[in-house]
């Protein structure tokens, strides 16, 4: 796996943006976005409408997962080049989920709709029409997602890595800054995790930093890149972002997403929690 | 919609990360410290762009997209922050800021 079969960039979404079994995916919290312009031919995924089961706290399963994408017009042979706001947190998460399910051909568009936007690049508001398709999944890929007591058993064993913001890791903020606070868990993180924030993986355009920016990164954390990986924030989204860099781009194997993250950790009774900035 | 910030009572269903541009600001902090403002550019709202907090130690924070009244805001910890504005045609801005509990910090960001 290389930078190459994974990103793409604008230039070459312009380029083949339409060709044929290409399908762009625009993947927001915030669908108004994709109303309001997207790329041209994207159709769009809503990570909370589309993605999770309206009852369960866990993700559709196979047959909608088959039936979201049949519904989109989109095959099992077709190339999905996923971008989306938030520096393509949403867009990576449905990456990460689109591999649990067993699509091979996706790629990111690196800096996803920020650097699309902040480029001036063309945005438009037709919706197009794809012909329904048949869509197989496969069953999940347990190798990518983590659950609760896999990083309970974690601690002090494998890298744990909490890509929340400093505050949020240290129990002085329970979501990100731009959200209300108010939450019932308690603050803190997962013993032994270290806090690397997504956001230092990423440009200030949403493109990812370097092969070897990100490598120095991590090792300067201190994540040992022999030990198995488990990356986790409050729901997700952001750690998909950092599953992805390991995964993808740095192609380590043994890299799984914990998608319950803080959200879940937090609530959990007679785990362990540490407050603070870490060592 | 997960995170609309509803304008009649300033809770927000906070299971989601992203911020829709165009959430309705709240009216009263209550309990947090919130940073609102608006970015113009010659008196007309900047509607594309993106608003970005970075702590004191000048580490990204947060960010979220402009609104199409070129508005943002954020629920920051108390203390000092740095705003940076993003928008087309490389148009960069900076402008700090003092967030406390119990009250709306503004920012209005010209550029």
């Amino acid at each position: 796996m290389s930078r190459s079969d994974v990103l793409v960039d604008a230039e070459w979404v312009e380029a083949h943006g339409s060709d044929p079994g290409i399908v762009l995916v625009e993947v927001d919290e915030d669908t108004s976005a994709y109303d309001k312009g997207h790329i041209r031919g994207a159709v769009k995924i809503d990570w909370k409408k589309d993605l999770q089961d309206p009852v369960r706290r866990d993700f559709v399963d196979r047959a909608g997962f088959e039936a979201l994408l049949s519904e989109r017009g989109i095959s099992n042979d077709d190339t999905v080049v996923l971008y989306g706001g938030n520096n393509n947190w949403f867009a990576a998460y449905a990456y990460w989920y689109f591999r649990l399910y067993g699509h091979q051909n996706v790629k990111l568009l690196d800096g996803g709709r920020k650097k699309w936007e902040l480029d001036s690049r063309e945005l438009v508001t037709d919706v197009p029409q794809r012909a329904r398709t048949s869509y197989a999944a496969t069953e999940q890929d347990a190798s990518i997602r983590a659950f609760r007591d896999e990083v309970v058993a974690a601690i002090g064993a494998k890298n744990l890595i909490d890509v929340r913001s400093p505050d949020e890791f240290a129990g002085r903020l329970l979501a990100p800054a731009h959200l209300p606070q108010e939450q019932a868990q308690r603050g803190g993180h997962v013993p032994s995790a270290k806090n690397v924030p997504w956001s230092k993986a990423a440009e200030e355009d949403g493109t990812f930093k370097s092969d070897d920016a990100l490598r120095a990164l991590y090792s300067d954390a201190g994540v040992d890149f022999g030990r198995d990986t488990i990356a986790y924030c409050r729901i997700g989204e952001r750690s998909a972002h950092t599953w992805f860099v390991f995964h993808e781009l740095l192609g380590h194997q043994n890299v799984k997403n914990y998608d319950g993250s803080w959200t879940e950790y937090g609530s959990l009774v007679g785990v362990p929690i540490e407050l603070g900035d870490g060592a | 919609m997960s995170d609309a910030v509803q304008p009649a009572t300033g809770q927000a269903a906070a299971d989601g990360c992203g911020a829709p541009a165009d959430a309705a600001k709240v009216t009263s902090a209550g309990n947090q410290a919130v940073v609102q403002g608006t970015v113009t550019q010659s008196g007309a709202p900047v509607s594309t762009g993106y608003a970005r907090l970075l702590n004191s130690g000048g580490e990204f924070v947060a960010e979220v997209p402009l609104g199409s009244d070129g508005g943002f805001q954020f629920f920051a910890a108390p203390g000092d922050w740095t705003l940076r504005v993003l928008a087309p045609g490389g148009i960069r801005a900076e402008q700090g800021v003092t967030a406390a509990i119990g009250q709306i910090s503004r920012v209005n960001v010209a550029v």
